[in-house]
């Protein structure tokens, strides 16, 4: 393709002027794919096709969107504007498709320990998405002016207000006081600037991805065209499928009851209810009792699942079954923390997960390791 | 596909059934992204709350012969005036050579319904609004509507009598959805 490229009158002119498209084409359409990869290895192509639609779909809501009227402005995109209603079920089902990518990315890299060295990089830049898609997540959450998405800003706002010093000074740049609309204008502008951050670690990801990837036997390799294409298209559609389910037939999925109800000053649910990407995450947050030890507990969550590297003790060994086992019951326990409300059980799942971290994975990855 | 290449005796034929592929492919995700992208493009069009703003409908049935209505349109006042019979022979007798800015009366009104005058309701010379719509206001000595800034004079259709003013009231764009109700915004 590259030498098409530069047999072509305009394109030798182009790639005169502009090396670098010589350099994309090389990299797009060097034979550098095995024919027939695994399917799950596109997780990171679809999470860049869901953003791309994100981004896109974002940027139309905020041609409409006004945070002085959060709730009323969405009815409004929903019904008054041409094909709002599309657009507006592209951004929330974009939402929950991109965190069940995300999140079976890790389950991925974790059940094949693609997290071990070369690949450390991977797994922090990938966790390091895992986290600024989560703060994306929370505020369009809170943008929705839900009386769901109300009650976490306030507790969230509430939190900044207690803290002092430096970090309540930042929390006061950040969030502008009590939660209001002011604060929901704040938050847009973080949300569309985190939007851009998100776009950046996603390349980085896929940068890392690709220098730590095996090269292909000689001669196996095939160009960029059709086949890898193919596969992608398959990916594609089946992917496009259940998106398309989803905006359809069940658009509001995974979120509260509340999202539905506007904010009101005066309501106060018995709990702070999430979405479901968020729910596992705030389940951690509700298990250690004062706002600084919800924060505590949210940082030392996602700061022992970047470690994960380092925690695997096998050193390069094989993998055994027990862990393999432990991988899928984490999941479970991941999935039970979304699913539980405060209480007993929601603690004992909380120990779970960072009894799995801390304790097991160095005793049984050790263990295991010849 | 090296393999399959090697074992097509022609090779035009191989590279025309890549080229097929490609092409399918190639359409197919041409019409795919298109029905994607398409309904974000349309949302940006004006919303439903801008386009009744662009197209206001007004009722003119209420308005008696020889009064007049002030409709605000994007921000503009658009004067709508009822002529009498009287009015309207009036105007058509007058010899349009003579006049300014020369116009017809039937260039002036819906040919439809000729006792109804829609004007830009701001002065042509210098840009003020105009007096007279109501009847008890001053009119003129053309029965029209008079610039009070400059002192320009307009008859009952809005053509230019006499004045600063260099040219005939604007006409807005406009149409009857029946005979008691104009849009503005859309010509006829």
């Amino acid at each position: 393709m590259t030498k098409a490229l530069q047999d072509s009158s305009i394109g030798a002119w182009a790639v005169q002027r502009m090396p670098c498209l010589g350099a994309a084409c090389t990299t797009l359409f060097a034979p550098t794919r095995a024919p027939e990869g695994a399917y799950l290895d596109l997780l990171p192509g679809l999470t860049a096709v869901t953003l791309a639609l994100l981004t896109v779909s974002g940027l139309v809501l905020a041609v409409y969107y006004n945070p002085w009227h959060a709730f009323a402005s969405i009815g409004f995109i929903r019904r008054g504007v041409h094909q709002g209603w599309l657009v507006q079920a592209y951004h929330a089902t974009g939402t929950s498709m991109i965190f069940g990518l995300i999140y079976l990315t890790l389950l991925r890299a974790m059940l094949t320990r693609a997290y071990r060295a070369p690949g450390e990089l991977v797994w922090l830049l990938g966790g390091k998405l895992y986290i600024i898609l989560l703060l994306l997540g929370w505020l369009g959450f809170t943008l929705t002016g839900s009386l769901a998405g109300h009650v976490s800003l306030v507790v969230a706002t509430s939190a900044a207000q207690a803290l002092t010093s430096a970090p309540g000074a930042v929390a006061r740049w950040i969030f502008g006081g009590p939660a209001g609309p002011g604060t929901l204008m704040r938050l847009e502008v973080l949300h569309v600037v985190l939007g851009g951050g998100a776009i950046i670690v996603l390349g980085l990801y896929g940068l890392a991805r690709r220098a730590v990837r095996p090269p292909v036997e000689a001669g196996r390799g095939v160009a960029f065209f059709p086949y890898y294409a193919a596969q992608y298209g398959v990916a594609l559609a089946v992917f496009g499928l259940i998106f398309t389910l989803f905006a359809c037939f069940a658009p509001h999925a995974g979120q509260p009851a509340l999202s539905a109800v506007p904010a009101a000053a005066l309501a106060s649910p018995a709990y702070v209810a999430l979405p479901w990407y968020l729910a596992p995450l705030g389940a951690v947050a509700d298990a250690v009792p004062g706002l600084g030890g919800g924060i505590i507990a949210v940082v030392a969550a996602l700061a022992v699942l970047l470690a994960l590297p380092w925690l695997d003790r096998s050193n390069g060994g094989r993998k055994g079954w027990l862990y393999g086992a432990l991988i899928w019951l984490l999941a479970l326990d991941v999935v039970g923390l979304g699913l539980a409300r405060p209480g007993w059980l929601a603690d004992l799942l909380v120990f779970w997960f960072f009894f799995h971290f801390l304790v097991l994975t160095p005793v049984v990855t050790a263990m295991e390791a010849p | 596909m090296a393999e399959t290449a090697a074992q097509e005796k022609p090779p035009a034929r191989a590279s025309s059934r890549r080229d097929f592929l490609s092409i399918l492919t190639m359409a197919g995700a041409a019409v795919i992204s298109a029905a994607i992208i398409w309904p974000m493009l349309d949302a940006l069009n004006p919303d439903a709350k801008s386009a009744a703003r662009a197209y206001p409908i007004v009722n003119v049935a209420d308005i008696p012969p020889n009064g007049g209505k002030t409709v605000d349109w994007n921000g503009v006042p658009v004067i709508i005036r009822r002529l009498t019979h009287k009015q309207m022979d009036e105007a058509r007798a007058v010899a349009q050579e003579q006049l300014p800015d020369p116009a017809s009366f039937m260039a002036r009104v819906n040919h439809g319904y000729p006792d109804y005058v829609v004007v830009v309701g701001l002065n042509t010379g210098t840009a003020c609004a105009l007096e007279g719509n109501d009847p008890s206001a001053p009119r003129g000595p053309f029965g029209g509507w008079v610039s009070p800034c400059d002192g320009s004079q307009y008859d009952a259709l809005g053509r230019l009598r006499a004045g600063p003013a260099p040219r005939n009231l604007a006409i807005p764009p406009y149409h009857f959805i029946n005979a008691g109700q104009i849009q503005l915004g859309r010509g006829a």
